[in-house]
């Protein structure tokens, strides 16, 4: 009986372990989503405001789908529902002129109008800056009426701020991660299986005691047992100590591992493995990279050409993100990060306009190589063909960057010693290649065959 | 070997003093105080077992503190808006002109760190000189000024342009002149800005003045073709040039222009085909050229006048009264050889002075015309822009001056307070003037004089243009914005005359556009591209001398008569600091002089023999005293000087020159006069003891090559007989013995071919090497302790030019040693050799030198830990310890040592450290890039992709740099020469720089 719920104790214990470790890979979750997650909050007032009835007259003969192919296509680059962008807002549009006619003469080629002298057109192109809008003749006057409808149903639904075009809900619902319902239910289920347990555990208790009571046992309080037990081991730690032999080898022990735990020490002064600095932007590798499947060449297109990868200019960062605001994830208000992007250019998003106080972004190194050693991208990305993972790690997995390698001299031995050199199609190598096969015969032509061991290879 | 020839570095080795014997035992300067640290005090005391206990712990804990270091915080800042055509890492090439040779500005993200030549240059023809090396530098010179400064005050554009102004319209009104002094400006722009502003203020007097002039030439052609400019010559179509006293390889007018062509007829190309030119230089002082010159006759300074007569009568049958260099028994029958072999080469002969003297440069037209040299090696129809100053309008504007007749002075690019300081009461004449201005770059010596100094950009900030040849114009392009406040002279002038443009730039482009683009049929574009156009020459000239040759005669007896005192003064200008223009350019100070190797300081050069009569010791301070000028000087025993005269360089004694130039050495202009309308840089003076010593700092005896057989030569006949005659390729050779297995070079083996023919040792090489692999520059003390950092040197031996004597033993040198008149020179360029067996590397414990599978021999500074037994083994003695972090030392900062010079240094080459080994590397980084780029290409690498820096800047193309496994590549054809040979081959260390004899056409002397 008693084996039995000794028994039943573990597995209870094991349960409530299994348990507590629920709870705190919960936590981990829960810390590593981002903030309150926002497209539940953004959603509501959503529903409180309905949107008036369209006046019927104005509601465009065209079909909605069809137009949203179009929208996509040609018009999100310059244009949004409820936000100006590079042109005006467009929800509501339809009201505002009442008349189609001129809408699709103005999108099929807004430049005429305006040389014709049109008010309503230059009052337009007068208030954008003079930046005419792009001319769309390709389109057929359908064409036009499927996105004037698309613009009509689609301004009607969302007639707030808040979220906007198609690309920002994509992004929004995959970051989300773990919703807070789900996070709550986990804790309820893991505090009721708790009580459950605790419950259980009593009742167990109450139980055994009441059958040994009936039984007739006595129950003996173990404590003196107990106590006798660990006198017994006192003495054999004390007989342990008197023995020299033990200790010496005691001693022995534990200088050999501090010190092997030293050497090893001694050997990573300098390593910074694993460093992560605060960035003065959060940028996101994870989103870009990983999410967008933004091409790395895309910003850091040096290390296709140069020793450098470098670091993108603020103006590769503005060819996107002169549009991509991420205003659905705040309320309608421009990033925080992505505003850190005009601040440094000086550029105001509602004029669009640049101002005259730019200041860099001064970003923390991360890769740092010595001086001494002399690293080129363009040779192993280029030439090499390497992945930018092989040493850089999952960056598309990375929401803030950190240093994945060691970076030491070793692991760069290693690599050119295992790595078989990418002579394949470049005639650079056919000479070489051909040369060495006469001397070595067969073996496998490493980047450390061709001289990439050598110091001047690296240091000069 | 075949050569018997004695060669030495310097005096002491010919004399063999105490001091070189018991230097050439020790292989450093200076020994490690080993013993003193053992002796007495040492490890014996009482203390040391404590003193070693603290210096652990202390170490100990150093070392725990450092491992506790965090990840270093380095901030990576990159561009708001890249501009398009930049990519960080990699180089962009603009091109541009510097003194009116193109040339290609390398940059890197925005900074100029190397000036190249351009390739397809017409005057330089792919080579540079080593002012233009080193001018990067002056770009990044602190001691220039930060902004314009009005009476010592700094002050804005606008204040200043409204002061000038006022004074300006002033002066005009009052009738005085408004007077622009300048050195030569041959810009196309410039001259319409000048032009403009003379319209604005038609008081305006435009006075162009050279601080070395050259308008005694320009004068005497004026009187004898009517046409007032110095010609272009054309050495490469000379069989026979004589030179008196023209330094046409180290200073002369165009000394680039002339090594190219010189060297075209003394090359290699040219001993292949069996083609050499003969030179013969008649001289004072050893100039370069006279180093290289096949026969060369020390003449005084009195006798170059007479000397040209005689020649001159003996060419044209005329005869001179009253003249006779009879005195000088040498150069009197060289004279005579001299006539016969300019008449065997009639329309191929050149005959130059560098004399400033009209009535000098007058018969030396009328040799020429006579020769038939016109048309041929001297075209005065498209002639050269390159100085066009006069002197004798400068003085005429200085009386003017003190007569009250000039109401402002404008200075640009000219320093007469300092280059004309023979012209005394400068100060004073300014004085007397309204308004005075000076467009230098920092407050020199004629801008402390002046009221408002403009200071005007560096050539690499600005837009321009150059016109050095007719017809010829390069573009000046900007790379990089001005770095301080400063603006362009000729953009000031025009702001000063209220002109509407708004920026240089577009003044420039529109003047291009209006006249050179539009008779060349090109674009803006094509000239930012090819950085010049070259237009046909319009002009044409008859070549009839009208000038009077028996005035000429009779004044150059005059002045001959004038210098025949004791001791007659050469004044000439040195190769490297030149006039001294860029004295504040470390880099050029620490260039060795080419022949006295002499580094940071002027001196007076003296023939040893005549110092042993007027007993003078070397490094002996003497006063040089002549009318009206006296300074202290230190003696420089100069074999080959003439007797009876004495040269002390020009360019040095700066004293607002800046931190590097100031008080170092003596200024000399003072010594020059101004004799019938021309400067003359000859006088007589005495010689003095002050009783005082200073040690120069040369380079050249650091090292010892105890007698062995580095040097081969041959004459042109004994090449002709036998190409591979002096080089040792006779016969079998020895059956070699390798201690060491062979290393495999199955890609590339990159070597080096040196002619010490085409070499002229003019030192550009050095300079570019130690802007190319930033070596630091560490100034005159350490050079005297023998620590000069230069990769590359050019050793000079001296050997004594005594036919059919073989001189085997040292002593036998004494008998012949002679007057020292007569003593020949080769040039010999030495770097790290490159051995295939490397001495350096089996004896370095921590192996930071080590073979590569390409030939080169590494070295990895990050290993090195400072033994120093690499230097010890090495037996060309090219490696170098740095005894100082020169980048990062409060006892350099006069140097690089600053945010600002640090800014030319080259990215792809790392700063060394204290007490590491540093030494050639064949441009490593530039082979890597070439590879790179070959491999990214996906081609294979063809012969002349990958430059080193010394073989890419020399003009004599002396050097031939290449993969000696390509069979076909220039290097390899040039190592299979007959004259290749090795030096120190015997020792077997198998180098991988092969050098080629030094051919000697004795001409009509031999045959």
């Amino acid at each position: 009986m008693r084996n039995f719920s000794s028994e039943f104790r573990r597995i209870l214990s094991s349960i409530s372990l299994i348990v507590a470790f629920f709870i705190v890979f919960a936590n981990t979750i829960n810390a590593q989503t981002p903030a309150p997650a926002a497209p539940v909050t953004a959603t509501s007032p959503a529903a409180g405001t309905t949107p008036s009835p369209a006046p019927a007259a104005a509601a465009p003969s065209g079909d909605a789908t069809a137009g949203e192919a179009l929208w996509k296509a040609n018009c999100i680059s310059c244009h949004a529902l409820n936000k100006r962008v590079l042109g005006p807002a467009l929800a509501g549009i339809n009201q505002k002129y009442n008349d189609e006619a001129y809408l699709i003469k103005w999108i099929k080629n807004s430049s005429a109008m305006i040389a014709s002298g049109d008010k309503r057109s230059v009052a337009i192109y007068e208030e954008y800056n003079k930046a005419a809008m792009t001319s769309f003749p390709q389109f057929s006057d359908d064409d036009v009426k499927n996105i004037l409808a698309y613009i009509q149903v689609e301004g009607d639904k969302k007639p707030d701020a808040g979220a906007a075009g198609g690309t920002g809900t994509t992004v929004a619902a995959t970051d989300s991660g773990v919703s807070d319902y789900m996070l709550i239910g986990l804790i309820a289920v893991v505090i009721i299986s708790f009580l459950v347990i605790l419950v259980l555990n009593k009742v167990i208790g109450t139980l055994e005691r009441l059958l040994l009571k009936k039984e007739g046992e006595v129950i003996l309080p173990d404590e003196d047992d107990e106590d006798g037990i660990s006198k017994d081991r006192f003495a054999t730690v004390k007989k342990l100590a008197k023995n020299k032999k033990f200790v010496a080898f005691v001693v022995l022990a534990v200088l050999i591992t501090m010190g092997s735990f030293g050497w090893m020490d001694l050997w990573n002064t300098g390593i910074q493995q694993g460093y992560q600095p605060v960035q003065p932007i959060k940028f996101s590798h994870q989103l870009h990279a990983g999410t967008n499947e933004i091409q790395c060449q895309y910003c850091h297109s040096g290390a296709w050409k140069s020793k450098n990868a470098s670091i993108p200019s603020l103006n590769v960062c503005m060819n996107c993100h002169k549009y991509v605001q991420a205003t659905e994830k705040y309320n309608g208000e421009i990033s925080p990060e992505i505003s850190k992007i005009y601040s440094a250019l000086d550029y105001d998003p509602a004029t669009q306009q640049y101002g005259e106080n730019p200041r860099p972004v001064e970003w923390v190194r991360i890769h740092n190589l010595p001086d001494l050693a002399y690293f080129n991208h363009s040779q192993h990305v280029k030439v090499a063909n390497i992945d930018c993972e092989k040493c850089h790690g999952k960056i598309q997995e990375m929401q803030e960057v950190y240093q994945y390698s060691p970076l030491t001299m070793k692991w760069c031995i290693n690599c050119h010693r295992e790595t078989e050199v990418n002579a394949k199609g470049n005639p650079y190598y056919d000479k070489v290649i051909a040369a060495h096969e006469q001397i070595k015969k067969g073996e496998k032509v490493t980047a450390a065959v061709l001289g990439g061991l050598e110091c001047g290879k690296c240091h000069y | 070997m075949e050569s018997t020839k004695k060669y030495w570095k310097g005096l002491e080795e010919v004399k063999n003093t105490p001091e070189f014997v018991e230097n050439n035992k020790n292989e450093f300067a200076e020994s490690v105080p080993v013993e003193q640290l053992l002796e007495g005090s040492g490890l014996n005391a009482p203390t040391p077992r404590r003193d070693f206990l603290k210096a652990m712990g202390f170490g100990l804990g150093a070392v725990s503190l450092a491992a506790c270091n965090v990840a270093p915080v380095v901030k990576s800042v990159p561009y708001l808006i890249k501009p398009e055509e930049v990519t960080s890492g990699i180089p962009n090439y603009y091109t541009s002109s510097y003194k009116g040779n193109s040339i290609l500005v390398k940059t890197r993200e925005g900074r100029p760190i190397k000036i190249e030549a351009n390739p397809k240059c017409l005057i330089s023809g792919g080579g540079t000189s080593s002012q233009a090396q080193a001018a990067v530098l002056d770009l990044y010179d602190v001691s220039k000024l930060k902004g314009p400064v009005f009476n010592g005050a700094d002050q804005s554009w606008g204040d200043i342009d409204n002061h000038v102004k006022q004074e300006l319209a002033k002066v005009q009104a009052s009738g005085k002149t408004i007077a622009l002094v300048s050195s030569t400006i041959n810009s196309p722009s410039a001259k319409a800005a000048i032009q403009e502003f003379a319209t604005a203020y038609p008081a305006t007097k435009h006075v162009m003045v050279d601080a070395v002039s050259y308008s005694g030439m320009i004068k005497a052609n004026l009187s004898s073709f009517g046409k007032a400019a110095i010609p272009q010559y054309h050495f490469e179509k000379a069989k026979v040039v004589v030179s008196f006293g023209a330094d046409f390889l180290g200073s002369w007018i165009s000394p680039v222009q002339f090594t190219t062509q010189y060297s075209n007829n003394r090359g290699l190309k040219s001993l292949e085909e069996k083609r050499m030119s003969r030179h013969i230089q008649f001289e004072s002082g050893l100039s370069t050229t006279g180093t290289n010159a096949d026969s060369r006759i020390a003449i005084k300074l009195s006798e170059e006048g007479p000397a040209l007569l005689s020649l001159y009568s003996a060419i044209t049958g005329a005869s001179v009264s009253g003249s006779s260099i009879a005195d000088n028994k040498v150069a009197e029958t060289a004279i005579k050889l001299t006539a016969q072999e300019l008449l065997n080469a009639k329309g191929n002969s050149l005959v130059v002075s560098g004399s400033n003297s009209v009535a000098i440069q007058t018969i030396v037209n009328a040799i020429n015309l006579a020769l038939g040299n016109y048309g041929t090696t001297i075209d005065l129809a498209t002639a050269s822009n390159q100085f066009l100053g006069d002197d004798e309008t400068f003085a005429n504007l200085l009386s003017d001056i003190n007569a009250g007749k000039v109401g402002a002075v404008m200075f640009m690019d000219i320093n007469p307070a300092y280059s004309h300081s023979g012209f005394k009461g400068m100060s004073e004449a300014l004085k007397k003037v309204s308004l005075t201005i000076s467009f230098a770059d920092r407050v020199e010596e004629t801008a402390s004089l002046c009221q408002i100094t403009a200071p005007n950009h560096n050539f690499l900030e600005t837009w321009g243009d150059e016109n050095a040849i007719e017809g010829y114009y390069t573009i000046v392009q900007p790379t990089i914005n001005p770095i301080y406040n400063t603006r362009n002279a000729a953009f000031s002038l025009l702001k000063w005359a209220n002109s509407t443009v708004s920026d240089y730039y577009s003044f420039v482009k529109a003047n291009w556009e209006k006249s050179v683009l539009l008779s060349a049929g090109k674009t803006w574009d094509d000239v930012l591209q090819t950085g010049f156009v070259s237009l046909p020459s319009a002009t044409s000239i008859s070549y009839s001398l009208v000038a009077d040759v028996n005035g000429a005669i009779a004044t150059i007896l005059k002045q001959s008569k004038s210098l025949q005192k004791d001791i007659q003064l050469q004044i000439y200008q040195s190769v490297a600091i030149g006039s001294g223009e860029q004295a504040n350019n470390p880099l050029l100070q620490e260039t060795p002089d080419p022949v006295s190797k002499v580094t940071w300081d002027n001196y007076v050069a003296i023939n040893p023999k005549f110092a042993e009569k007027l007993g003078f010791a070397e490094f002996e301070i003497v006063s040089v005293k002549s009318e009206n000028h006296s300074v202290d000087l230190p003696i420089l025993l100069q074999p080959g000087q003439a007797h009876g005269t004495v040269s002390v360089a020009l360019g040095y004694g700066r004293t607002k020159g800046g931190k590097v130039a100031n008080d170092v050495g003596k200024n000399a202009y003072p010594f020059v006069s101004l004799v019938n309308g021309s400067i003359q840089y000859a006088s007589t003076v005495t010689l003095s003891k002050t009783g005082k010593f200073e040690e120069l700092a040369q380079t050249q005896t650091h090292h010892s090559f105890e007698g062995r057989d580095i040097i081969r030569e041959a004459t042109f006949a004994q090449y002709l007989e036998d190409p591979a005659h002096g080089s040792g390729n006779h016969g079998p050779k020895h059956e070699k013995y390798d201690l060491w297995s062979k290393y495999d070079q199955p890609g590339h083996n990159w070597v080096m071919a040196i002619d010490l023919n085409a070499c002229t040792g003019c030192g550009a090489c050095i300079v570019a090497c130690n802007v190319e692999n930033n070596v630091p520059v560490v100034g005159k003390d350490e050079v005297r302790k023998r620590r000069e950092m230069h990769w590359m040197r050019i050793d000079r031996y001296y050997t004594f030019n005594e036919e059919g004597k073989k001189i085997t033993e040292e002593n036998e040198i004494h008998e012949i040693e002679g007057t020292m008149e007569n003593i020949s020179v080769v040039h010999q360029p030495m770097m790290c050799q490159h051995c295939e067996h490397a001495p350096c590397e089996t004896v370095c414990p921590v192996l930071a030198t080590v073979h590569s599978n390409e030939g080169l021999n590494h070295m990895a500074y990050n290993r090195c830990v400072g033994t120093r037994y690499c230097a010890n083994n090495c037996p060309y003695k090219v490696r170098r310890f740095n005894w100082f972090n020169y980048w990062n030392d409060s006892r350099f900062d006069n140097y690089l040592n600053n945010e600002f010079t640090q800014l030319v240094l080259n990215p792809d080459v790392t700063t060394r450290s204290r007490g590491v080994m540093e030494k050639c590397s064949l441009c490593l980084q530039r082979i890597q890039a070439g590879k790179l780029k070959a491999k990214i290409e996906k081609r294979t690498i063809a012969d002349g992709d990958i430059k080193v820096a010394c073989q890419q800047v020399c003009p004599a193309n002396a050097i031939v740099f290449g993969d000696a496994n390509d069979a076909n590549s220039e290097v390899s054809k040039a190592l299979k020469n007959e004259r290749t040979y090795y030096v120190l081959e015997e020792i077997n260390v198998q180098p991988g720089v092969g050098y080629m004899t030094k051919i000697t056409n004795t001409g009509l002397q031999k045959a």
